[in-house]
């Protein structure tokens, strides 16, 4: 299928890898149905296009590129609707925030975005941790991550696990959560 | 929307398991006890407005801005 953007022109989209926000995302509430855009740049940003209206665009990037030691304590109750059966399944983003002075650049650590990248089910997931915020400046350490290693790729793609569950949290009876408890 | 008159130290209960005590009340501040299951995921209202402002403002990016971002990145 052909899908129209404002800001990549017209692509062309496999179905099977439409990404489905139930609940949307925060202040975008009616736009469920989205993509990964990888334009190839030398930026690393990925771009979380809506399929429902081509204006929007989220610049997107894994946050273990600029901030090794970010992991993302999810709560079982932020796996609902998430249809996880195991966590290797699932990809974690930051979404960016990029004013006119790039180098003022922030990714929300907060609220990061967690695609189950094998059902294509998403959700904004708002962390407990009040120590994350929605704008932490990056600029500096994606610069030193490009500069150092983007000319390999090899380095790019092995980081290792981003999101945690809490492990003392897992208090629900519900039969995918027990299993995700034994695979961890 | 629901409203309830409370005194110090009363509580309103949500379905079986979540309870809202009214702690201490100060001039023009109230403290709420929370108690909930684990699961319930409780926030201050900012928190969502903040994300929800964060996002507006992520999606009015500048392709122009992208490609001087790309250029100034690769910059040793």
């Amino acid at each position: 299928m052909k899908v129209k953007t404002t800001r990549f022109g017209e692509l062309e989209l496999n179905p099977s890898d439409i990404i489905t926000f139930h609940d949307g995302l925060l202040g975008f509430d009616q736009l469920t149905k989205y993509f990964v855009v990888d334009p190839g740049d030398s930026t690393l940003i990925l771009w979380l296009q809506s399929i429902e209206d081509e204006k929007v665009a989220f610049p997107i990037i894994e946050p273990k590129i600029f901030k090794p030691d970010y992991i993302a304590k999810l709560l079982p109750a932020d796996l609902n609707g998430l249809e996880l059966e195991t966590l290797s399944n699932a990809k974690l983003y930051s979404i960016l925030t990029i004013p006119a002075n790039v180098v003022e650049m922030s990714a929300n650590l907060k609220a990061p975005v967690v695609i189950n990248s094998a059902k294509k089910v998403a959700k904004q997931i708002v962390l407990a941790d009040s120590k994350l915020t929605v704008k932490h400046e990056m600029y500096k350490e994606l610069k030193t991550y490009i500069v150092n290693f983007s000319s390999d790729d090899s380095k790019r793609t092995n980081f290792a696990p981003s999101i945690a569950l809490e492990a003392g949290d897992l208090r629900s009876s519900k039969e995918n959560y027990a299993r995700l408890t034994n695979e961890m | 929307m629901l409203v309830l008159t409370r005194k110090l130290g009363e509580s309103i209960a949500i379905d079986d398991h979540i309870k809202i005590v009214v702690v201490q009340i100060k001039g023009k501040q109230v403290r709420l006890g929370i108690k909930a299951p684990k699961e319930t995921k409780i926030h201050r209202e900012e928190v969502y407005q903040a994300i929800h402002d964060q996002n507006v403002a992520a999606v009015q990016v500048n392709m122009d801005d992208i490609s001087r971002l790309g250029e100034e990145l690769k910059k040793k």
